[in-house]
C-alpha cells in the first residue's frame, strides 16, 4: 500500500519534472491560433499577418496554425480559447469591447478572468461621418441638429453592443442630445447608406473611412492625438468634446498560463510589434496599430468591461 | 479609366495568370457540381493559401472558381434534381424534366452556353460601367431594398406548384427559418434555445443541402434493385459547337436574364438565387407557351443559368467600390482582396489599377473559358458519374454533403442541422410540399424584414418613409404590375371569349 503511494508520488513528481522540462522547450509542437471570424475578415487578416512573425520570434521552428471558428460575433472562438488547456498551444484573437459586451448581453461561458492577456495590437479609432451632400459638416452643427430634432438624427452603425454603439452612448452624454440608432449588419452597408444620404450621420472606424474621404464628411476622430493614417482629421478632444474610443483587436491565451510560456509569448509579440515589416503589413491591410502588452492589456480590458457594464446598466440595448 | 483597362491586359495574359484562371474554372465546375460544396466555401478554403501568392494569380483562381461553380451547380440540378449551389434551384425546374426525357445533354449545353453569356455580359458591365452603377447602388437605402425583396417574393406565385396551400406552408416555413438567430435591430435572440451556433442564423447551404440533396440521395439508396440508368445516364453526343447555332433563338431570354442578373448583383445582399428565380419568372411570363414550363422547357434552363452567372462580376461592383458585397461569394472575395492589401473604395481603382482591372479581365476570360472547359470537358465527365451504381452514388453524395456542410463553419452542429432539414425534406417530398418556396422564403424573408425595420427606424416609425423616394415608387409600381397584370390579362381574355 505504502509502496503504491510512493509509486504514485514518484510518478507525479516525474510528470511534474517532465512537464517543466517540456515548458522550458516551448514551443515544441504547433500552436493553434483560434480566430473567431471567417477567413478573410478583418480579424482573420490581422491573425494571419501576425502569425509568421510570432513563429519567427518564438524561434525553434515554431509553427502557428490559424483555425477559423466563426459564429456569434466571435463568441464561439473566444469561448474555445477560454476553455482550452493553458499550455501555450492554444491562443486566440480577442476583440474589444465586443468580448466584454457579450458577458453583459448574453450568457457567456467566460469572463474577464478566463484569459491570459497577451497583446492588443490594433486600435481602430471611431469617427463620426455624414454624407457629402449633408450641410452638417462640423461637430457643432451636428450637436445643434441633434438637439433641435430631438431623436430625429439617425445614426448608421455596424451592430449593437460594439465599439460604435458604446461610442454613441458617450456622444449622447457629452453632447447632451438624443440620437436614433440604425443598426446595419456590418459597417460597409452602414457606410453605403450614408453615402446614399439615407441616414443623417454614421459612426464607423478610421480604417473604414480612409478610402472614402471624397465621399464622406469626417467630423472628427476619437483619439487623444491625430492619427498618422489621416492627420487632417481633427480629434474630438481638440474640438472640445471629450470622446476617445475605438475597436481593439489583440491576442489572448487561456488563464493561468505558466510564467515562462507567457514570457516567451509576450516577448514574441513585443518583437513582432517592433518589426518594421510587420508594421508595413498592418498598414497595408488598413489596421492602425497600438500596442498594449500583458498587464497593460489586462488593464485595458478592465476599462472596457467597466464601460460595457456602465452602458448596460444605464441603457441596456436589448 | 479605359486606358487603365488596356494597361492591365498584358499582365493578365502571362502564362501563370492564365493558368490560374483555367485551374479556377475547372475546379469551380467540379466544386459547383458536388452538392454541398459551394463557391463561397471553395474560396474561403483557398484564401489562407493565397497569402504568399501573386495577387493576380490568387484573384484569377477566385474569378475562375466563381464562374465555374455557378455553372457547375447546374450539372446535378439537371441530372439528379439536386442543385449544386443555391442559385441552381431554378435550373432544376426544367433541367431535370429534360434529363428524364433523355435531353439532359442538351440541357447542360444550354446551361453552359447561357452561363458563359451571363458571365461575359456581367464582366463587360463590371469593366465598363462600375462607377456609374455604384451610384445606382447608393440609391437603394433600406426602404428601397425592402421593395426589391417584395418584388422578388412576387416570383413565389410561380413556385407554389399545383397546391397553393401547401406552397404557402412551404414559403412560411422558409420565412420562419429566416427568423432564427439574433435580431440585429434589437439584439434579441430568436429561437436559438441558447445555442451560440444559431445566433448568426441558418446558413442557406445547410438548408439547401438538407432539403435538396439528402432526400434524393436516400432515394438512390432505396433503389438497390434498380440499376437502370437508361435515361439520365446517357447524354447526347452532339458537339457543343454544333449545338450553339440552334440555341441562338434564346437571345431574348439571354438578354433579359443578363439584365436581371446584373441588376440583382449590384444590389447588396440578395445574390444569385434571387436573380435566378426572378429571371425564370420573367422569362416564363414572356413566353408564348408558359404551360410547358416546368415540364422540360430549355428556355427555363437558359433563363436561370444566364442570370446566376450574370450576377457574378456585377456583384463585385458594390464590393469593389463600396465594400458591400452583392453575394456571399463576393463577400469572401473581399477578404481575398484584403489579404493583398487591396481595400475596397474609390481609391482602390486609383491606387491599384493593374490589379483591379486585371481582375476584371480575369472575370471575362473565366466566362469565355466556360464554354470550352465546361462544354467540351466537364459535362461528359460528370454524365459518366451517373452510370455509377445508384447506391454507390447515393452514398457518395451523402459523404460529400457531410464534408461540405462541416467546412462552412468547421463544426458538427451544422451537420446535425442539415440532417434535421434532411428529415423535413424527406417528408415534404413524400407529402408533395414544394421545396423552392422554402428557399425563396429563407433568402427574402430575413432580407425584407431587416430592411423594413431599418427603414422604419430611419423614418421614426412613420410608414410613409417606404414610399418617399422616386426609386421606391418605381419598384412599387413594377411590383404591382407583375402581380396585377396576369389577373388583368386573364380577365380581358375571359371578357373577349364570353361574348363569342
Amino acid at each position: 500500500m505504502k509502496l503504491k503511494a510512493l509509486g504514485i508520488a514518484a510518478a507525479l513528481c516525474f510528470s511534474c519534472f517532465a512537464a517543466s522540462a517540456a515548458l522550458a522547450d516551448y514551443p515544441e509542437k504547433r500552436i493553434n491560433l483560434i480566430v473567431g471570424f471567417a477567413a478573410g475578415g478583418g480579424t482573420d487578416v490581422m491573425a494571419r499577418t501576425t502569425a509568421p512573425f510570432i513563429e519567427k520570434y518564438l524561434g525553434d521552428d515554431a509553427t502557428v496554425v490559424v483555425r477559423n471558428m466563426p459564429g456569434a460575433s466571435g463568441q464561439i472562438g473566444v469561448t474555445a480559447v477560454a476553455e482550452a488547456a493553458p499550455d501555450g498551444y492554444t491562443i486566440g484573437t480577442y476583440n474589444l469591447p465586443g468580448m466584454m459586451a457579450r458577458t453583459q448581453d448574453r450568457d457567456a461561458d467566460y469572463s474577464a478572468d478566463s484569459f491570459t492577456y497577451l497583446a492588443n495590437i490594433v486600435n481602430d479609432p471611431n469617427v463620426i461621418v455624414t454624407p457629402r451632400s449633408s450641410d452638417i459638416d462640423t461637430m457643432d452643427k451636428l450637436v445643434a441638429a441633434a438637439k433641435q430634432r430631438d431623436g430625429g438624427v439617425t445614426v448608421a452603425m455596424s451592430s449593437l453592443g460594439g465599439d460604435d454603439h458604446f461610442f454613441l452612448q458617450r456622444v449622447s452624454e457629452v453632447t447632451d442630445a438624443e440620437y436614433t440608432i440604425v443598426p446595419f449588419s456590418g459597417s460597409a452597408p452602414a457606410r453605403s447608406a450614408l453615402m446614399g444620404g439615407h441616414v443623417t450621420m454614421g459612426i464607423i472606424n478610421l480604417s473604414e473611412v480612409v478610402n472614402f474621404r471624397d465621399e464622406l464628411n469626417v467630423l472628427g476622430i476619437a483619439t487623444r492625438e491625430r492619427a498618422d493614417m489621416a492627420d487632417d482629421i481633427p480629434t474630438f478632444v481638440e474640438q472640445g468634446y471629450d470622446l476617445v474610443s475605438g475597436a481593439l483587436r489583440g491576442f489572448v491565451a487561456p488563464a493561468d498560463l505558466p510564467d515562462d510560456v507567457r514570457d516567451s509569448l509576450l516577448s514574441a509579440f513585443e518583437q513582432t510589434f517592433e518589426d518594421s515589416e510587420f508594421q508595413q503589413a498592418m498598414r497595408r491591410s488598413g489596421n492602425p496599430t497600438e500596442l498594449a502588452l500583458g498587464d497593460d492589456f489586462r488593464q485595458l480590458n478592465a476599462e472596457q468591461l467597466e464601460l460595457a457594464e456602465r452602458v448596460w446598466a444605464n441603457d441596456p440595448w436589448k | 479609366m479605359y486606358g487603365n483597362l488596356l494597361d492591365a491586359l498584358p499582365a493578365v495574359l502571362s502564362f501563370g495568370n492564365l493558368a490560374a484562371v483555367v485551374i479556377g474554372v475547372l475546379s469551380g465546375i467540379c466544386i459547383g457540381a458536388l452538392p454541398g460544396l459551394s463557391a463561397t466555401m471553395a474560396i474561403s478554403v483557398l484564401i489562407p493559401f493565397t497569402f504568399g501568392m501573386d495577387p493576380l494569380v490568387a484573384l484569377g483562381m477566385m474569378a475562375g472558381i466563381y464562374n465555374g461553380a455557378m455553372y457547375g451547380g447546374s450539372i446535378p440540378a439537371v441530372l439528379l434534381r439536386i442543385p449544386g449551389t443555391p442559385a441552381a434551384v431554378a435550373t432544376s425546374f426544367d433541367g431535370y424534366p429534360m434529363a428524364q426525357q433523355g435531353r439532359g445533354g442538351y440541357a447542360l449545353q444550354v446551361a453552359v452556353v447561357s452561363s458563359a453569356i451571363g458571365g461575359i455580359v456581367s464582366a463587360l458591365v463590371l469593366m465598363l460601367l462600375a462607377p456609374p452603377l455604384a451610384q445606382v447602388t447608393l440609391l437603394f437605402g433600406p426602404a428601397e431594398i425592402f421593395w426589391v425583396a417584395v418584388f422578388g417574393m412576387s416570383a413565389i406565385v410561380f413556385l407554389l406548384g399545383g397546391d397553393v396551400i401547401k406552397g404557402l406552408i412551404s414559403a412560411t416555413f422558409g420565412v420562419f427559418v429566416s427568423i432564427i438567430g439574433i435580431d440585429s435591430i434589437t439584439g434579441y435572440d430568436r429561437y436559438t434555445f441558447g445555442h451560440l451556433e444559431l445566433l448568426d442564423g441558418i446558413n442557406i447551404v445547410v438548408l439547401l443541402v438538407g432539403l435538396y440533396a439528402l432526400p434524393p440521395a436516400i432515394a438512390l439508396l432505396e433503389e438497390v434493385q434498380d440499376f437502370d440508368t437508361s435515361n439520365t445516364g446517357r447524354l447526347n453526343t452532339v458537339s457543343i459547337w454544333k449545338a450553339i447555332p440552334g440555341m441562338l433563338k434564346y437571345w431574348k431570354t439571354w438578354l433579359r436574364s443578363s439584365v436581371i442578373g446584373v441588376f440583382v448583383g449590384i444590389l447588396p445582399g440578395a445574390g444569385g438565387s434571387m436573380a435566378a428565380f426572378l429571371s425564370y419568372n420573367e422569362a416564363r411570363r414572356a413566353s408564348s407557351n408558359p404551360d410547358e414550363w416546368g415540364k422540360g422547357e430549355p428556355e427555363g434552363v437558359a433563363a436561370s443559368e444566364t442570370s446566376n452567372n450574370a450576377d457574378t462580376a456585377s456583384a463585385l461592383i458594390p464590393a469593389l467600390t463600396l465594400g458591400i458585397p452583392g453575394t456571399a461569394v463576393a463577400a469572401v472575395m473581399l477578404g481575398g482582396l484584403l489579404i493583398h492589401g487591396l481595400q475596397p473604395g474609390p481609391m482602390l481603382f486609383r491606387d491599384n489599377p493593374q490589379i483591379v482591372f486585371g481582375f476584371m479581365w480575369q472575370f471575362l476570360f473565366a466566362a469565355i473559358l466556360l464554354i470550352a472547359l465546361g462544354g467540351a470537358l466537364a459535362t461528359n465527365t460528370f454524365a459518366r458519374v451517373l452510370r455509377l451504381p445508384r447506391p454507390l452514388l447515393g452514398a457518395l453524395i451523402i459523404a460529400l454533403v457531410f464534408i461540405g456542410v462541416y467546412s462552412i463553419n468547421n463544426r458538427m452542429f451544422d451537420v446535425y442541422l442539415m440532417l434535421g432539414f434532411g428529415a423535413i425534406g424527406y417528408f415534404m417530398d413524400k407529402l408533395k410540399f414544394p421545396l423552392p418556396p422554402v428557399v425563396l422564403g429563407l433568402i427574402l424573408g430575413g432580407f425584407a424584414e431587416q430592411n423594413l425595420r431599418l427603414a422604419l427606424r430611419i423614418g421614426g416609425g412613420d410608414w410613409s418613409i417606404l414610399a418617399t423616394s422616386v426609386t421606391a415608387k418605381i419598384i412599387i409600381a413594377l411590383t404591382l404590375f407583375v402581380v396585377v397584370y396576369p389577373l388583368i390579362s386573364r380577365w380581358l381574355r375571359s371578357r373577349k371569349s364570353t361574348p363569342a
